[in-house]
């Protein structure tokens, strides 16, 4: 028992020698695993010899390398406190002058408002769905109550791979035709992606675009929801105050039409150069489901009615992100710092 | 549509400043496009609104259709302008001129009327003037009347000159190809067999319902006319217009779905007002009009508009309001009513567009909202959209900028399997993408401009490609990727592949793809692999992921340790002939033993060139106790796959 305490003894001395030498965290860790590795630590020798000894000597012998065990770490991780608290207050070194930030990755402002928007919808038990930009005529048009030669087809001038059957995309209704097809209702939807317009490029417009699409079709689904998910998806986009217009829109997917206008946030409805001087910002368009589109999808018209709105994502990231010209979002203009 | 307020206030008389009219005009579906303006002549002072045409209402396309809505919505009173509905005399034998209509598929009825003995001189100003503030200048009374009516009822017109007719009749057929016609504005247009012409002697006088000649025009000497207004297949008018690339008011009218009925009513305006301004007597001509169209009757149930609207309306109101709009209730029951669509609406197709109509002149605004209840369905987001938003957080927490480059490219002949557009109207954008990286250069290379040293980029979308010419969609394929760009431009290429290395090695271990390996290909690509499937590609410079083939072997990402591992170090130098890659050398190593975790490869400089030797080392990461054991089997291997050596 005396050769333990001698043990205990000589720890205490040695640990103090070796304590007084080290100066920085490194040093403290060898200090710790010097007393405490389990497989070569000094203390934990001493621990695993403890077994060996009488009751009475455990006794005696337990609580004391109890304690030396607890002083000593206490005493390590007081050195180390004071060493972080030096190191701080470490006259050699200046925090007084700022230095350029540190380089994060940063998402493209379009799809920071697709996910902002799908956050809203996915709330609100939407999925999110995709579809192929090159497409037929039969989903892109036909399906959506736009037979051949309508003229409402001059509202979307077509890039063909094909006339008049393969083409790009023109709106992501196509994608709703397609699912409005391949599931049974109820369904709550929304499709982010990319659409393609026959138009020559400028400031604000590029032969392809973001468009945002939704759609709900159920039983008992009225133009009361309708308004009310686009009157939340605006509070939730431009704040509680926002003011929203409804008026009668066509579009030929939807019977009755509706088109939604915000009043212009830059001039509060006075006429700016943002609004075209009409006070307003035309921000989608809407509609009840026409009843041809459901039957032509498979749908019964008679059992279930449905919502649809879509629109341009494009303005809505220049808007939002302070950018004059369309083209800079897609072209490399743009840059991140 | 422009329209003069002084000019609508004939119709319909609301009081209400212009500013109000414009929204209420707004809220029925004519939404001011441009700021109000002001027409003033002399005394005259009208504000014009400027609203916009959705190209379903043929009607919204004339004042009287504007009108008649606007009377609906305000509850006031529809006044339809004066007509001269008395039948006139049939022209004699002697004086008809004669109709024939050879392309038959092409009209559906050209109505006419011949009046003798006018006097052609300038309008009175009230006509010019309203002409005029809607944008159309006044040429003389016969010519300005039948604009006015145009712009009145929607239905264009034509007069011509009898006496410059060369025979008395009017041949309505095809065009030939090469045909020429000089028109009104004095441009001559070559003409196809797509199109049709009113031809006098054979030779074109007017294309069809889209502009006339100047052959047949009405002057001062003329006295008699001859005055038609006809009924076209809108398709044709449509493309032809676009093709020949004339853009006027009656292609604007005639491109849409106009009633034929409306030829008559828009004959009986123009001879009430031609009588009065320029005198004559008018005589019936030739109608040609074989199939006559029947009224159109659809039914309105009540249950269907609380179906569409949640409202219940009165049956009261739902009749005075499509009364007001011109419906006629033919019978009703308690469950609907059975109308009669006013023929000029032909728009309306189905039981919700009476529905459309009636929330119209409700005002949209006191619809009630009424948020979704009931229980969300079973969700169907595909699980590569939910990937591909995993691989953009990796990439951005990889410190990599997100750009979106155009999909649509230049036509390449070299690309056999690129996608060709027909009708661009831009030879830089007439095919779509095969490959991400060239967009993304051109962004990098404004980075470059911005003075950024090193630079990294992902884009993460689709490159398009056609494998057959059945002219199905089944041809093409969009294959979804993600291109990575990185460079640093203080680094070696050798260095810069290291660190794009890194950003691949980060990015699968993020996706939970951890194991995976490289290899050269014969074409001298290097391949990023799962097992036997190719994931992608990677260059000192880029990375390119194919995005399904990676979803189905990603996992969950491990990154998180909750047990001390006690991961062990040690190196490996090896002497290699410079020809062996070091990529099947690392594959090797890893099978040697189920302990070894990881392993890099750190450059070296000891390499041995009197041998012909490259030195490099291996920094194996394993859990093993005895790694001595592992060396020897590592070494083992080495040696009888490569002659390695160890140094």
């Amino acid at each position: 028992m005396e050769q333990v305490e001698d043990v205990i003894n000589q720890i205490k001395i040695e640990f103090e020698a070796n304590y007084q030498k080290a100066v920085n965290d490194g040093d403290f860790d060898t200090l710790f695993l010097k007393y405490f590795s389990k497989t070569h630590g000094s203390i934990t020798n001493l621990i695993k010899s403890l077994p060996k000894l009488s009751a009475e000597e455990k006794r005696k012998i337990g609580p004391a390398v109890n304690d030396l065990q607890n002083e000593l770490k206490a005493r390590i991780l007081e050195g180390k406190r004071q060493y972080e608290e030096k190191k701080e207050l470490d006259a050699n070194i200046d925090l007084t002058y700022t230095t350029p930030p540190a380089s994060l990755g940063f998402m493209h402002p379009t799809n920071q408002v697709i996910r902002e928007m799908n956050e809203f919808f996915r709330y609100y038990g939407f999925s999110v769905a995709e579809g192929p930009e090159i497409e037929n005529a039969d989903y892109n048009f036909r399906r959506l109550n736009l037979p051949e030669g309508h003229p409402a087809t001059d509202l979307q001038d077509t890039l063909f791979i094909h006339e008049p059957s393969i083409l790009l995309r023109t709106h992501t209704s196509s994608v709703e035709s397609r699912i409005l097809t391949q599931y049974d209702p109820p369904m709550r939807v929304v499709v982010p992606g990319k659409v393609y317009r026959n138009e020559t490029a400028n400031a604000s417009n590029l032969a392809f675009f973001h468009h945002y699409q939704g759609f709900v079709v159920d039983r008992g689904i009225t133009i009361q929801h309708l308004k009310s998910t686009l009157e939340l998806f605006h509070k939730f986009l431009f704040g509680a105050d926002v003011v929203l217009r409804y008026r009668y829109k066509y579009y030929p997917e939807v019977s009755p039409g509706m088109g939604i206008d915000m009043r212009c946030t830059f001039c509060k409805g006075n006429g700016c150069s943002v609004c075209k001087q009409r006070g307003w910002i035309e921000m989608l368009g809407s509609g009840m489901i026409h009843y041809n589109t459901l039957r032509s999808c498979g749908i019964d018209p008679e059992e279930y009615t449905g919502f649809a709105f879509g629109m341009g994502l494009d303005r809505l990231v220049m808007a939002k992100f302070g950018i004059t010209d369309a083209r800079k979002l897609y072209n490399g203009e743009m840059v991140y710092l | 549509m422009k329209i003069p307020l002084e000019w609508l206030e004939q119709y319909v008389k609301v009081n209400k400043k212009p500013e109000e009219m414009a929204e209420s005009f707004t809220s029925l579906g004519l939404m001011l496009d441009k700021p109000i303006s002001h027409y003033e002549n002399g005394k005259y002072r009208t504000p014009v609104l400027d609203l916009e045409h959705r190209m379903d209402r043929a009607d919204w396309l004339s004042i009287t259709g504007c009108a008649c809505d606007l009377a609906a919505f305000e509850n006031t009173t529809f006044n339809f302008p004066e007509v001269d509905t008395a039948k006139p005399p049939i022209i004699s034998e002697k004086d008809r001129v004669e109709i024939k209509v050879l392309c038959t598929d092409l009209v559906n009825r050209f109505n006419t009327r011949i009046f003798k003995n006018v006097k052609v001189k300038a309008s009175p100003d009230w006509l010019k003037n309203r002409l005029e503030a809607y944008g159309i200048p006044s040429i003389n009374n016969i010519v300005d009347v039948t604009n006015y009516v145009m712009v009145e009822l929607g239905q264009t017109m034509h007069a011509q000159d009898i006496a410059k007719l060369e025979k008395p009749e009017i041949v309505i057929r095809r065009a030939r190809k090469g045909e020429k016609l000089t028109t009104l504005l004095g441009e001559t247009v070559t003409l196809d067999e797509n199109c049709f012409v009113l031809t006098q002697n054979d030779l074109p006088t007017v294309l069809g319902g889209i502009v006339g000649g100047i052959s047949t025009g009405i002057d001062e000497t003329t006295t008699d006319i001859i005055l038609d207004a006809g009924n076209y297949n809108q398709t044709n008018i449509r493309k032809t217009s676009r093709r020949l690339k004339i853009l006027n008011e009656s292609v604007l009218r005639n491109d849409k779905f106009l009633h034929p009925d409306l030829t008559e009513i828009a004959l009986q305006r123009a001879t009430k007002l031609i009588l009065e301004l320029a005198g004559g007597k008018c005589y019936k001509n030739i109608d040609w009009y074989p199939n006559k169209i029947p009224p159109k009757i659809l039914r309105l149930r009540f249950s269907r508009i609380l179906m569409i609207s949640g409202i219940e309306l009165p049956n009261d109101y739902i009749k005075k309001t499509l009364e007001r709009l011109e419906y006629r209730v033919v019978s009703e029951d308690k469950y609907a009513f059975e109308l009669e669509v006013p023929f000029f609406r032909t728009d309306v197709e189905v039981e919700d567009d009476i529905i459309s109509d009636l929330l119209r002149i409700y005002n949209y605004t006191y619809i009630p909202l009424q948020q979704l209840s009931a229980t969300p369905p079973t969700e169907i987001t595909p699980k590569i959209y939910k990937f591909e938003d995993k691989i953009r957080d990796a990439c951005v927490g990889l410190g990599l900028h997100e750009h979106i480059t155009d999909p649509l490219v230049a036509a390449d002949e070299n690309i056999k399997e690129q996608v060709r557009l027909e009708n661009s109207q831009s030879s830089l954008k007439n095919a779509l993408r095969t490959d991400i990286y060239p967009g993304l250069k051109q962004v990098y290379n404004n980075y470059l401009k911005h003075q950024k040293e090193s630079v990294g980029l992902f884009e993460i979308g689709k490159v398009y490609t056609r494998h057959n010419k059945t002219r199905g969609l089944e041809d093409f394929i969009e294959t979804r990727v993600t291109q990575i760009l990185f460079v640093d431009k203080s680094k070696t290429p050798d260095e810069n592949s290291t660190a794009v290395r890194k950003i691949l090695a980060g990015l699968l271990q993020e996706l939970g793809t951890a194991i995976y390996s490289l290899s050269k290909n014969a074409a001298g690509v290097t391949e990023i692999f799962v097992g036997d499937a190719t994931l992608g590609h990677i260059g000192w410079n880029r990375i390119v992921l194919f995005n399904e083939k990676l979803l189905p072997l990603s996992g969950e990402t491990k990154r998180v340790i909750f047990d001390f591992q006690n991961l062990r170090t040690d190196d490996l130098s090896l002497m290699l002939a410079p020809t062996i890659l070091l990529g099947v050398v690392q594959n090797e190593i890893s099978k040697a033993s189920a302990d070894i975790k990881s392993i890099e490869v750190l450059p070296s400089r000891f390499d041995d060139k009197t041998k012909n030797l490259k030195n490099v080392l291996f920094r194996i990461n394993h859990f093993s106790n005895n790694f001595a054991e592992i060396r020897k089997t590592i070494l083992k291997i080495l040696e009888e796959k490569f002659n390695a050596v160890a140094k």
